[in-house]
């Protein structure tokens, strides 16, 4: 049974945050990827994040295999971070849409981290990190939202099925 | 090729988060960022414990972690597969992070909610290079050539002074490096003092820190360098901290008020701590994991100079005093408080300790017997002063007390006559007042 994102998750979600998504081999080892780009389904029930293959090749295996899923939004500005989990992530086949918002988030996100002081390799950097045929798409349903603002109350469940 | 950990140490200095990806019990997922991954060695690195926190819960279940890390010049991403062995909540290791975190809390704004609870050490299993298509940062300035001028300028010091000196002017032609205290470890072991500064609107000369206090204090207390890159708003990093009581008199430490990256380097001679070297910097990241290692092996050299200095026989023959008229005009007032050996003249704090004492004995001798010319041999067999056994720091004592009165009080001066042999110059009569 999925939750239905706040109004307010869902555009945090959206904004030019670091996202890193994670999974569980099917040998037990836990992997990450970092993620560029996430949509959020009209309803509020389920999101597509966007990954570079080649890069999330772990991640993707781990997903297909069965895994559950972990993402992770943070805000670098204000540290503020949500983690999103379900057991379980479809691969989607990349659409000119998700294209699109892979697009947007690259310039937001660089245009976030150069607004912080980070330097132009690094945002050149970012935006390599994709390429544009290696787009992965993944799509979920989260069941549990966790508030991981750094702090003591970070782990505390904001939103569960 | 598996990249090595060493060659990874620029993604570990916090610039760009890392994230930590564990495993629940049930086989869920969890993804953390991680405040601090800390190079320990080839084979081990150490992450931050500052709440009891899924992540945590997940890798004392089940210890296998994969961690991303970034390298801040070009976004290249690695992963490392990575094992939990222990965790580690004093010592200097943990020190070390406790005051890198500060430096990294205050860079983030998060300086009241990060305070180190333990140093969780993790053995690196694997190194994936996720990022084969990026080109590499652009290489930090050779550290090694760095050492190297740096060693050029220092060249040979047969004189403490000199060497003081010289020790901090080579940093920047070698290194950049424009502010920077020369501090020495005390008799009582407790506290450093300022031997020599660079870079400062006033010299600082005497100033002391205590042991496990500040970046300065907490290199000495564990004898690790310490390097922090970015500003710290917390106090407790800050180099100037004191040792006495708020209404004793002090001498502040000429530090800047916001440094950005901060370094304090242990002096070592072979297990004997002498003093720290500080540097610091108006700039981020000012110092790289290199550099580190530069200026590790640059304070070793730099101790071992110390060292060969003190080790020097002195000058066997006294020096013949010439004569002189004595000092005319308004005599100074120089008051002597035997709880703490500290000097006063006209009331303005001048120094204490073991210096404060030595120039104390050598006012008296000279009050009763007209003696100004004096030898490190006699003071070191001198019951009055508080020296340690063997008397091995007396020469550097003697040059903080020369330097304190050239800055406080010129009236008074001591001039080196020889190695190990001093004659005192006084230009103005003395009143003096050994207070109970």
């Amino acid at each position: 049974m999925s939750i239905r994102l706040s109004a307010e998750q869902a555009a945090f979600l959206q904004g030019p945050l670091s996202i890193n998504v994670g999974a569980v081999g099917r040998d037990g080892w836990p992997c990450v990827c970092r993620a560029q780009g996430v949509l959020v389904a009209r309803d509020r029930r389920a999101l597509t994040v966007l990954l570079a293959a080649g890069r999330g090749r772990e991640v993707l295996d781990a997903l297909d295999a069965g895994s559950g899923i972990a993402a992770v939004f943070s805000h670098p500005a204000t540290h503020a971070t949500l983690q999103l989990k379900a057991p379980c992530a479809a691969r989607v086949a990349p659409n000119s849409a998700h294209h699109a918002c892979h697009a947007r988030y690259a310039a937001a996100f660089g245009g976030e981290l150069a607004a912080l002081g980070y330097g132009d390799e690094l945002v050149r950097g970012l935006t390599a990190l994709t390429a544009a045929g290696d787009l992965a798409a993944l799509r979920f349903a989260p069941e549990v939202v966790f508030d991981q603002t750094p702090g003591p109350a970070a782990g505390r469940v904001l939103a569960t099925a | 090729m598996k990249p090595a950990l060493e060659s990874l140490r620029a993604c570990l200095d916090g610039a760009i988060p890392a994230v930590i990806a564990t495993c629940a019990p049930d086989g869920t997922p969890n993804v953390a960022y991680a405040s601090q991954v800390h190079y320990v060695d080839a084979e081990h690195v150490a992450l931050s414990y500052q709440f009891f926190s899924k992540t945590r819960e997940n890798v004392l279940a089940h210890p296998y972690a994969q961690v991303q890390v970034v390298e801040p010049g070009s976004f290249r991403h690695y992963r490392l597969r990575v094992q939990y062995l222990r965790t580690e909540t004093g010592g200097p290791l943990f020190q070390y992070m406790k005051a890198q975190l500060a430096g990294i809390a205050a860079q983030s704004g998060m300086g009241k909610v990060f305070v180190l609870r333990g140093a969780d050490i993790y053995r690196v299993l694997d190194i994936e290079a996720v990022d084969h298509r990026l080109p590499p940062a652009p290489p930090p300035p050779d550290a090694l050539l760095r050492l190297r001028r740096t060693l050029d300028h220092l060249g040979a010091c047969d004189e403490l002074a000199q060497l003081a000196d010289r020790a901090l002017a080579a940093l920047t032609p070698g290194f950049g490096i424009r502010h920077a205290l020369l501090t020495m470890l005390d008799e009582t072991g407790a506290s450093l003092y300022t031997l020599a500064s660079m870079g400062y609107g006033h010299s600082g000369i005497g100033a002391e820190v205590a042991l496990g206090k500040g970046i300065i204090g907490v290199a000495a207390h564990e004898r690790i360098l310490v390097r922090i890159n970015h500003r710290t708003g917390d106090y407790a990093y800050h180099a100037a901290l004191r040792t006495a009581a708020p209404h004793e008199p002090r001498i502040p430490l000429p530090v800047l008020a916001e440094p950005h990256s901060q370094i304090a380097v242990p002096l070592m001679h072979a297990d004997r701590l002498l003093g720290v070297l500080y540097a610091e910097s108006e700039h981020d990241a000012f110092f790289s994991h290199a550099d580190e290692d530069a200026l590790a092996i640059y304070g070793r050299h730099l101790a071992a100079l110390l060292a060969q200095l003190a080790a020097l026989p002195d000058d066997a023959e006294p020096l013949p005093a010439a004569a002189t008229p004595a000092p005319t005009g308004a005599p100074l007032a120089v008051r002597y408080f035997p709880d703490d050996h500290s000097v006063f003249i006209d009331n303005d704090y001048l120094i204490k300790g073991v210096a404060g004492s030595i120039l104390w004995t050598l006012l008296n001798e000279h009050a009763q017997s007209g003696r100004r010319d004096f030898c490190n041999r006699e003071l070191r067999r001198d019951r009055r002063l508080p020296l340690p056994d063997g008397g091995d720091n007396l020469e550097t004592r003697l040059l903080l007390l020369q330097r304190r009165l050239a800055e406080r009080c010129p009236a008074i001066a001591l001039e080196k006559t020889g190695r190990g042999r001093f004659r005192l110059v006084l230009d103005r009569p003395l009143a003096l007042h050994a207070m109970s």
